[in-house]
C-alpha cells in the first residue's frame, strides 16, 4: 500500500485558492468550513511564499493521540480520518494539531463546536464507501474510485502534490535540482519527520 | 492643546507623504532567490510562537500555517499529565491506604455521648453538597476526558465510550456553573472561620492530632487541616473556574490556540491535584474518622466527637447557647 | 504530475459497528439540489441523543449506482480557456473532473475555476424576468418582457432615432452569441455596440493591430515555456490567468529563465519573479524607452530583424535618445543600473516575450503604451518566433472572440471595418439588400457647426465607446454628434460597475427611459440608481447552460456542450436575440440562413455562416464538426507546441483549437495558427508574416519638406518554402492574375469573384472572397493572403505616430505635467474628450495635495469582472468578504489607519467617497494604494441590499472602485484610464 501525503511546492503556489474550492465543490463543504486553505507568509515583501496547507495525514498523528474518544483511525494508505459519530467537538485535536486542521461547525457557548471535520484526502469516512452517510458526514470519496484528492488534481500550477510519498517527494527533488532553488516541503518534518533533502 | 498638536503633527506627517517624490522606492530584488525558508522559520521561532502570515478569511485562526505549539501540548497531554495525575492520585490513594493500615479508623476516643451538637446547618450542609456533588461529576468526567480512553474505552467499547464521554462532557461544560456557584457561596459563608490564626500553629504543630491518639490540639469551628482545604478549595476552584471560563467561551481567547493549550494545561495539571487533595478530605470525612460524616450527613455531631476535634468550637456554642436561652422562644441547642 | 493510486479498493481499518447512515431515497431534481442529510450513528444508539451537529450536505451529492454523463465545457471566467468537465446525472451538475486532456489547463482550475459547478446551483441567481414597478420589483412573463422592451425600443427609434438605443453586448457571449449580437445591432441600424473589451484591452487591439496587422495574442500561454526571458508589465496574471502561471513557472524552471514582474504593486506575480522592478503608474512609455535607449546605446537591437521587417525604427531611436536613464528615473522611479540590467536581459537572452494586461492598457496613453511594448519586441527581433511575441493575456473567457466578431463601435464582426466595402461583403453573407441595412441607420442632423451625416455615412461612423454611455445620455443633445441623446441601454452580460466616474453614471441610469439587463444576475445596473419604473431584468443562462464555441487569449477556439439545460426559468442569448429580432421585425432576414429550433437558432449553424464570411481573420476553417473533433481529441495534442502528430485521426497536423487564421475552408485542413507572424513556418504550417495592411509604400515627409515614398513590404524575409523570396502586397484577383497563379482557380471560384466585383473583379480581394479561392491558391504558393509587409514602429494615422510620454489626467507630478501634458481636447466617438482641461484644472487646483495618493486597481483571483457572479458563489465569496484599499504602512501610519480598520477613500471628482476595510502592506510602495475593482452594492457608504429583487443580491458587497476613479480617456479607442488617478485615505 502506498503512504499517501500531500507536498505544497511554495515555489509554484501562487495563491489561486483552487486547492481552496475544488475542496468545497467536491465534498459541499459549507461556509465557515475550510479543510483546505492558503496562508501567505512575508505577505507583499521580499520573499514572499504561499503554501496550501490542510490535514497532512500526519505519521504518528497528534490528533489521534490526544483524541478523548480515540475517533481518529489511519487507513492502509496512511490517510488519517476520523469518525464523526464518535466525534464529541472537544477541541483537542485542534489544539494538538500543527496545522490547524480540524474545523468546527461553530464555535459557541459551552464549548459547543459540533463534529469536527477536516480533509480527509478524499476518502471518506468509516461508513461503506459512496454510500449516501458517507457522502453526507465526510464528502465524496475519491480515493476509493481509484482518484485522487480533488485539490491536488485541480491546482493551477501542480504546485500542490499528492500521492505516495516516496513519489511526490522524487518530484519536488527532482524540480529543486532542475531550477535551482527550493523553500522546502512545508510542514514535512513536522508531519512525517522527515524532509526532503536535495 | 493636545487635539492641537496633534492634528498639527498629522498634517506634517501627510505634508510629508505628499511632498516626498511618489516615485518608486528602491525595490531591486530577486523574489526567487530572497524567498523564505521553512526551515529557517521554523528554526527561528521562540516558544509559543506560530508560523503566521495572511489570509483573505476573516478567521485569525487561518493565518496560522504551523504551530509547533501543538507538539508540547500533545507531549504534556500524552506524558506529563497522565505521569503527574498518575503520582498525584494513586500515590494520594496508596498514602491513604497505608495511612488506613497503620493509623486505622479514627474513633471517638470518649465514645459517642449520646448527645449531638448542630455542626453545620442545612445552608452549610447544601453548600458543600452542591460543590461536592458538582465536583464529584466534573472530576470523574474530566479524568474520563483525560484518561478514559486508557481506562474505560476498550472496556465499553468505542460508541458506547463516545456516548458516554458525549454525556460527560456535556455535564462538564453544565455543572461548571452551580460548582462556580458553590464556590462562591462557601466563600461566603465559611470565609470568616477559616481565616488562620495563631492557635492554628499549634495545630498544625501537633500534626492535627492524627498521628496519635490521645492527642486532640486546640480547634475553632475549622481546624487548620480544613482551613487549608477551605483554601485550597477556593484558589483550585478559583483557577479551574478561570481556565475552564475560557474553554466553555473559546471565541474570549486572544491568542487563539495558543491561549486554549494554556487553559487546558493550566486546568488538567491542577485538576489532578485537586482531585487528589479532594479523595484526602474525603477520606477523613468518611471512611477515615468515626462520626466525622455526620458533620455534612444529617449536620448534627456526637458532642465527644466534638468536643475532641472542635474544642473551642463547642466551647464557643455553648456559652452562646447559654446566654440566648435566657431569650425566649430560643431552641435549646441540646 | 500526480500519481494514481494503484489499487481502488479501500483497505482501511474499520471501526466496529458503526450503523449506516441514511439509504438513499429516489429524489427529485429539486430536492436532489437541496437536499439534507442528518448523521445516525453509533451515539444515538445508546439514548436517542443527537450530540452535536453533523454538517449538512447541501446539494448534489453523487447518488450511488445512478448513471453519470461527462460533459465537457469551457470555463466561464478568464481567458486562458480551461476545460471543464461535468459530470451529471439526472440532468443535474453533481460534480467536477480535471480535465486532464486538454493542453491548456491539464486538469488544473483556479479558485474560480474549481467552482464553476456553483454557478448553476444558482441560489443567487435571477429566477424569471422582472420589472421594475413604481419602485417594486415584480414578475413578468417572457412574452411580456418582450412585447414591452421592444415596443419602447420602437417608441425610442421613432422619436430619437436608433443610436439612441444603446448596445452593450458581452465577453461572456460565446463567439456565436456575439455574432449574432453584433448582426443585431447591424439589423437594428446602430454602431453603438460595444461589449468589455473597451475597458480591457481596446487599446491593445487598436495599437497592435496597428503595429503588425492583428490585434491578438501573437503566441500563447504554452508557448511561454519555450522562452529565456518573460516580462510581465501591468500583468498580475498568478491573480487574472492563474493557471497561465502553470507554463510560465514550468518554463522558467526548466529553462531557468528570467521572469521579470514591472509593476506599481508587489503583486503575487511578483513573488515569482527573478526581478521586481517598482515604478509610478502612468509612466510606462518612459519604462519602454528607457529599456531601448540602452538597447540602442549599446547596439543590442537585432538590425537584420529590423531592416527586413520594421517600418519606422529610426524614428523611435530619435525619440528614445531623449530618455535618458537620469530622465527615466525622475520620471519612473526605477533607477538607471536596474534598468539597464533587464533591458540588456531582454534583449541577449532569447527568446523573449512580453505580457501586458490591464496595466498597461487603461491610461490615456493606453494606445501608445501598447506600441511602445510592441517596439520594444520589434526592436529585439522577439516576433514571430517560438517563447517570443506579445503575449497578451485577455481578461474574461471569450472577450477575444467577442472581439473578434465585432462588438466593437469601430467594427463589423472579424475586423471588417465600417466601410461600405465591409458592409457590402456581410450584406453578401447575410445574403440581404445592403441598401436595407443603408436605411436602418440614422439621419443625423447638423448640430452646433457640425455638419449633418447622410444615413450612409451614419453607417460608416463609429458609435459610443462603452466608457461614456453615460456622458452620451446626460450632454445635452447639441453635443452628442448624433440624431439624438442616449434614451435606452440594452446590456447583455455587462457588469455595472466596470467604467470609472460611477456617481456620473449613476445621474444617467435616472435619466434613461429604458434599461434592459440580461444577465444571469441582477448586477449593479439593476440596484445602483434610483430609478422606479422602464427597467427590465431578463434571466440569461450562463455558458454551462447552453452550447457554443468561445475563443481563448490565444485564439484557439474551443467547443462547449450544454452541460444542463437552462435553470428556472433562464434562457440562452440566442433565443433571446432571437425572440428580439422576432418582435422587432426582422427576423427572417436575421436568421435567413440559420436553423431555428423552438425560437433557439442553433449554434452550429451560426458558426457555419460565421464560417461562410470570416476570411480576413481566418475564422472560416473552424468549422463545428472541427471543433468538436478537438474537443474529443485534446489528448492528442503536444503540450508545448500544441500541435497533433500529422497522423492523428481526425485532428491530424492541427494546432489546438484551430488558432486563427486558420486559412481557407475547413475542407482544406488548414491547422490553425500557433504563433503569428512566424516565418519559420510554411503558412500551410501556421506560417506567417507581418501583414501589408498599411500599402506598399508611405510618402514620408524629409526634414527639407519633400516627401519620399518609403517601402513597406517586407525587405528578404517570408515565410519557410514562399515562392515568392520578397515583400508582397495583400492579394487580389488582379494580383493573382499578375503573377498567373489565376489558373489554379476553379471555375466556381472565378464565377463567384466575378459576381463579387461586379464590374471591376480584378479589385476583389482575398478578404471578400466568398470562394476562398484566393486564399486556396495563395496556400498552395506557399503565400500569404493579407500580404507580406513590414510591421510599423510608426503608425502615422495614429495620434503620436511615436508614442511619447505623457502624464495621467490626474497626476501626482504638475512638475512633469508642463513637459509631458496630456493629447489636447478633441472630437472623438461623437463626444468631447476634454482631456486636457481636466489635467490642467486640476492641476491648477492643486488636487495633488488633497489627494497624494496615487490610486490604481486590479484584479482579485477569487472574483472576476464586476464580480456579480463570483460574489453571488458561496465557496468564493467566502474567500473574500470585503472590499479593501491596499495602503503601504507609512501612510497608514501618518493616517491613524490599521490594518482591517475601516476607512474613507475620497476622490477628486463629484466628492465621491467610499467606505471600505484597509489593508495594511508593503505589496503597494508608499505613496499608492489599490483596490480591487469587483466590488459594488454599497455607494458611497450606503448598502444598496435592499435595492436588489429579493433572493438575488450576491453574497458580498462593497464600495466599487469607480466610485473614485476618474476622468481620462484615450484618443484611439476611448479606454478610461482605471489604473491610475489619485486619492486621498481617512481612518473612518
Amino acid at each position: 500500500m502506498a503512504r499517501m501525503k500531500f507536498l505544497c511546492d511554495a515555489d509554484r503556489c501562487i495563491e489561486c485558492n483552487a486547492c481552496v474550492t475544488a475542496c468545497k465543490n467536491e465534498h459541499e463543504v459549507p461556509w465557515g468550513i475550510n479543510r483546505r486553505r492558503v496562508v501567505t507568509i512575508n505577505d507583499g515583501k521580499p520573499g514572499e511564499r504561499s503554501v496550501s496547507m490542510a490535514c497532512m495525514h500526519c505519521t504518528d498523528a497528534p490528533c489521534a493521540a490526544v483524541c478523548p474518544v480515540s475517533c481518529f483511525y489511519t487507513t492502509a494508505d496512511a490517510v488519517v480520518l476520523h469518525s464523526k459519530d464518535l466525534c464529541i467537538g472537544c477541541g483537542y485535536c485542534f489544539y494538538a494539531c500543527p496545522f490547524g486542521a480540524p474545523q468546527y461547525p461553530r464555535v459557541g457557548n459551552f464549548g459547543s463546536r459540533g463534529k469536527m471535520d477536516k480533509c480527509t484526502y478524499c476518502a471518506g469516512g468509516p461508513e461503506d464507501d459512496f454510500s449516501t452517510a458517507e457522502y453526507e458526514k465526510y464528502g465524496r470519496n475519491r480515493l476509493a474510485e481509484g482518484k485522487l484528492p480533488l485539490c491536488a488534481e485541480m491546482c493551477s500550477t501542480k504546485s500542490l502534490l499528492a500521492g505516495d510519498g516516496d513519489i511526490i517527494a522524487s518530484i519536488y527533488k527532482e524540480r529543486v535540482m532542475k531550477r535551482g532553488y527550493g523553500s522546502g516541503a512545508w510542514g514535512w518534518k513536522t508531519a512525517y519527520k522527515e524532509t526532503v533533502s536535495v | 492643546m493636545k487635539t492641537w498638536l496633534k492634528t498639527f503633527l498629522a498634517m506634517l506627517a501627510l505634508a510629508f507623504v505628499a511632498s516626498a517624490p511618489v516615485a518608486a522606492q528602491n525595490n531591486n530584488f530577486n523574489p526567487t532567490k530572497e524567498s523564505v525558508k521553512e526551515e529557517q522559520l521554523l528554526n527561528s521561532l521562540k516558544p509559543g510562537e506560530r508560523l503566521t502570515g495572511r489570509i483573505s478569511i476573516p478567521d485569525e485562526k487561518a493565518a496560522s500555517l504551523i504551530q509547533p505549539g501543538g507538539q508540547e501540548w500533545r507531549a504534556f497531554h500524552q506524558q506529563k499529565l497522565p505521569f503527574i495525575g498518575g503520582v498525584a492520585i494513586l500515590g494520594m490513594l496508596a498514602l491513604l491506604a497505608v495511612f488506613f493500615l497503620v493509623r486505622g479508623r479514627i474513633r471517638v476516643e470518649g465514645g459517642f455521648s449520646g448527645k449531638t451538637i448542630t455542626r453545620f446547618a442545612s445552608l452549610d450542609r447544601f453548600t458543600h453538597w452542591l460543590t461536592a456533588s458538582c465536583f464529584i461529576i466534573l472530576a470523574l468526567s474530566g479524568l474520563n476526558i483525560s484518561f478514559g480512553r486508557m481506562v474505560i474505552l476498550p472496556w465499553l467499547g468505542a460508541e458506547t465510550f463516545a456516548s458516554l464521554t458525549a454525556l460527560g462532557k456535556l455535564a462538564h461544560n453544565y455543572l461548571a456553573f452551580p460548582f462556580m456557584f458553590g464556590i462562591a457561596l462557601m466563600f461566603v459563608i465559611w470565609v470568616r472561620d477559616n481565616i488562620p490564626e495563631k492557635i492554628d500553629l499549634e495545630w498544625i504543630k501537633q500534626g492535627g492530632g492524627i498521628f496519635s491518639k490521645g492527642a486532640h490540639p486546640p480547634a475553632k469551628r475549622f481546624n487548620a487541616g480544613q482551613k487549608l482545604i477551605f483554601w485550597i478549595v477556593m484558589g483550585g476552584g478559583v483557577v479551574m473556574s478561570g481556565s475552564g471560563w475560557f474553554l466553555l467561551f473559546p471565541y474570549l481567547a486572544q491568542n487563539g490556540v495558543s491561549d486554549m493549550q494554556f487553559y487546558t494545561t493550566i486546568h488538567a495539571l491542577l485538576a489532578v491535584i485537586f482531585i487528589a487533595v479532594m479523595l484526602a478530605h474525603i477520606y477523613i470525612g468518611t471512611l477515615g474518622m468515626e462520626g466525622a460524616f455526620d458533620a455534612m450527613g444529617t449536620g448534627e455531631v456526637d458532642l465527644n466527637w466534638a468536643k475532641e476535634h472542635h474544642g473551642l468550637w463547642v466551647e464557643e456554642v455553648q456559652a452562646k447557647a447559654k446566654a440566648a436561652s435566657v431569650a425566649p422562644g430560643a431552641m435549646p441547642a441540646e | 504530475m500526480l500519481t494514481k493510486r494503484r489499487d481502488a479498493v479501500s483497505g482501511r481499518a474499520r471501526l466496529q459497528g458503526i450503523a449506516a447512515g441514511l439509504a438513499s431515497g429516489v429524489l427529485d431534481r429539486r430536492s436532489f439540489l437541496r437536499r439534507s442529510g442528518l448523521a445516525a450513528g453509533g451515539v444515538a444508539a445508546l439514548g436517542g441523543l443527537t450530540l452535536g451537529s453533523v454538517r449538512k450536505a447541501e446539494a448534489g451529492p453523487v447518488v450511488a449506482n445512478f448513471k453519470i454523463d461527462r460533459k465537457k465545457n469551457i470555463c466561464t471566467h478568464c481567458s486562458v480557456g480551461c476545460s471543464v468537465i461535468a459530470e451529471v446525472q439526472n440532468g443535474v451538475w453533481v460534480g467536477q473532473e480535471p480535465a486532464w486532456e486538454s493542453p491548456i489547463n491539464r486538469g488544473s482550475h483556479c479558485a474560480k475555476g474549481a467552482s464553476v459547478r456553483e454557478l448553476v446551483h444558482g441560489d443567487r441567481r435571477l429566477k424569471y424576468p422582472m420589472k421594475l414597478v413604481n419602485g417594486e420589483w415584480t414578475r413578468v412573463s417572457w412574452d411580456v418582457a418582450i412585447n414591452e422592451i421592444t415596443a419602447k425600443m420602437g417608441e425610442i427609434r421613432d422619436k430619437s432615432g436608433a443610436d439612441s438605443v444603446y448596445l452593450l453586448g458581452s465577453a461572456k457571449f460565446s463567439n456565436e452569441g456575439a455574432y449574432l449580437f453584433r448582426k443585431f445591432a447591424a439589423f437594428w441600424g446602430t454602431n453603438s455596440v460595444d461589449h468589455q473589451a473597451r475597458i480591457c484591452h481596446s487599446t491593445t487591439v487598436a495599437g497592435v493591430a496597428n503595429t503588425w496587422g492583428y490585434g491578438a495574442q501573437t503566441n500563447s500561454y504554452n508557448d511561454i515555456r519555450n522562452s529565456k526571458t518573460i516580462i510581465f508589465m501591468g500583468s498580475n496574471a498568478a491573480e487574472a490567468h492563474p493557471v497561465s502561471l502553470q507554463h510560465v513557472l514550468t518554463g522558467k524552471e526548466t529553462n531557468r529563465a528570467n521572469m521579470i514582474v514591472l509593476d506599481p504593486r508587489f503583486t503575487r506575480t511578483a513573488a515569482h519573479a527573478t526581478e521586481y522592478v517598482r515604478f509610478r503608474s502612468g509612466t510606462d512609455i518612459a519604462v519602454i524607452w528607457g529599456m531601448l535607449h540602452h538597447i540602442f546605446a549599446n547596439g543590442w537591437e537585432d538590425k537584420t530583424f529590423i531592416q527586413q521587417r520594421v517600418y519606422g525604427m529610426d524614428q523611435i531611436r530619435a525619440e528614445v535618445a531623449k530618455w535618458t536613464p537620469e530622465e527615466v528615473e525622475r520620471v519612473t522611479g526605477i533607477p538607471g543600473a536596474q534598468l539597464k540590467k533587464i533591458a540588456e536581459t531582454f534583449a541577449k537572452e532569447r527568446p523573449s516575450t512580453f505580457i501586458w494586461c490591464m496595466g498597461g492598457t487603461q491610461h490615456t496613453v493606453g494606445t501608445a503604451n501598447v506600441r511602445a511594448y510592441c517596439n520594444l519586441l520589434l526592436a529585439t527581433g522577439n516576433v514571430g518566433v517560438y517563447g517570443g511575441g506579445a503575449n497578451i493575456f485577455r481578461g474574461h473567457c471569450n472577450v477575444q472572440g467577442a472581439t473578434d466578431f465585432g462588438l466593437d463601435i469601430t467594427n463589423l464582426p472579424l475586423y471588417y471595418g465600417l466601410v461600405e466595402g465591409a458592409w457590402r461583403h456581410w450584406a453578401r453573407v447575410w445574403d440581404v439588400p445592403y441598401d436595407y441595412f443603408v436605411s436602418r441607420f440614422d439621419e443625423v442632423p447638423a448640430k452646433a457647426g457640425r455638419p449633418a451625416r447622410t444615413r450612409k455615412e451614419n453607417m460608416e461612423t463609429p458609435g459610443i465607446p462603452s466608457t461614456r454611455w453615460f456622458d452620451a445620455t446626460s450632454f445635452a443633445a447639441d453635443d452628442v454628434d448624433q440624431r439624438d441623446v442616449l434614451k435606452a441601454m440594452i446590456i447583455f452580460g455587462h457588469g455595472g460597475n466596470t467604467v470609472p466616474r460611477m456617481p456620473d453614471m449613476v445621474k444617467a441610469l435616472e435619466k434613461l427611459e429604458l434599461l434592459v439587463v440580461a444577465d444571469p444576475h441582477p448586477t449593479t445596473f439593476a440596484a445602483i440608481s434610483g430609478r422606479k419604473n422602464g427597467t427590465y431584468l431578463l434571466p440569461i443562462c450562463t455558458q454551462f447552460e447552453t452550447s457554443g464555441s468561445r475563443t481563448a487569449s490565444n485564439r484557439s477556439v474551443q467547443w462547449g456542450e450544454q452541460v444542463v439545460k437552462p435553470i428556472f426559468e433562464s434562457k440562452d442569448d440566442y433565443e433571446v436575440v432571437y425572440r428580439f429580432a422576432q418582435k422587432l421585425g426582422f427576423a427572417e432576414a436575421m436568421f435567413k440562413n440559420i436553423k431555428v429550433e423552438n425560437n433557439r437558432p442553433v449554434p452550429e449553424d451560426i458558426l457555419r455562416e460565421i464560417n461562410r464570411g470570416g476570411w480576413s481573420t481566418g475564422y472560416t476553417g473552424q468549422s463545428p464538426e472541427r471543433l468538436k473533433a478537438h474537443m474529443r481529441n485534446q489528448d492528442k495534442f503536444d503540450l508545448v507546441t500544441l500541435r497533433a502528430k500529422a497522423d492523428t485521426p481526425e485532428v491530424g497536423g492541427d494546432y489546438y483549437g484551430l488558432p486563427w487564421p486558420c486559412w481557407g475552408k475547413p475542407e482544406i485542413r488548414h491547422p490553425g495558427t500557433h504563433t503569428l507572424y512566424n516565418t519559420n513556418l510554411h503558412v500551410k504550417d501556421g506560417g506567417g508574416t507581418f501583414r501589408a495592411r498599411f500599402g506598399v509604400v508611405y510618402p514620408e515627409k524629409q526634414p527639407d519638406g519633400s516627401t519620399k515614398d518609403v517601402n513597406l513590404l517586407s525587405e528578404g524575409s517570408y515565410t519557410l518554402g514562399s515562392e515568392l523570396t520578397d515583400g508582397y502586397p495583400e492579394f487580389t484577383y488582379g494580383v493573382l492574375k499578375k503573377l498567373g497563379w489565376d489558373k489554379d482557380l476553379t471555375q466556381d471560384e472565378v464565377a463567384t469573384i466575378t459576381r463579387i466585383g461586379g464590374g471591376n473583379p480584378d479589385a476583389v480581394g482575398w478578404a471578400i472572397d466568398l470562394s476562398g479561392g484566393i486564399i486556396r491558391v495563395c496556400l498552395e504558393h506557399g503565400a500569404i493572403p493579407y500580404g507580406n509587409g513590414k510591421a510599423r514602429a510608426v503608425a502615422w494615422n495614429l495620434p503620436d505616430p511615436v508614442p511619447v510620454h505623457r502624464e495621467p489626467i490626474y497626476t501626482p507630478r504638475a512638475d512633469l505635467a508642463e513637459k509631458y501634458p496630456t493629447r489636447p481636447d478633441g472630437r472623438q466617438f461623437r463626444m468631447m474628450n476634454a482631456g486636457l482641461t481636466v489635467q490642467k484644472t486640476a492641476i491648477e487646483k492643486g488636487v495633488a495635495k488633497d489627494f497624494p495618493i496615487i490610486l490604481t486597481s486590479g484584479r482579485l483571483v477569487e472574483y472576476e469582472g464586476g464580480g456579480e457572479e463570483t460574489r453571488s458563489n458561496k465557496w468564493l465569496a467566502e474567500l473574500q468578504q470585503d472590499m479593501f484599499v491596499e495602503i503601504n504602512p507609512a501612510d497608514a501610519a501618518a493616517r491613524g489607519i490599521s490594518d482591517g480598520g475601516w476607512v474613507w477613500v475620497t476622490g477628486p471628482e463629484n466628492q465621491s467617497k467610499a467606505r471600505m476595510k484597509a489593508l495594511v502592506t508593503e505589496r503597494v510602495g508608499k505613496g499608492v494604494a489599490f483596490m480591487p475593482f469587483h466590488f459594488a452594492g454599497w455607494f458611497q457608504g450606503v448598502d444598496q441590499r435592499g435595492n436588489y429583487p429579493k433572493g438575488t443580491d450576491p453574497i458580498v458587497l462593497g464600495e466599487s472602485v469607480n466610485t473614485i476613479t476618474t476622468y481620462g480617456y484615450d484618443p484611439v479607442t476611448g479606454m478610461h484610464e482605471g489604473k491610475v488617478t489619485l486619492c486621498q485615505i481617512k481612518a473612518a
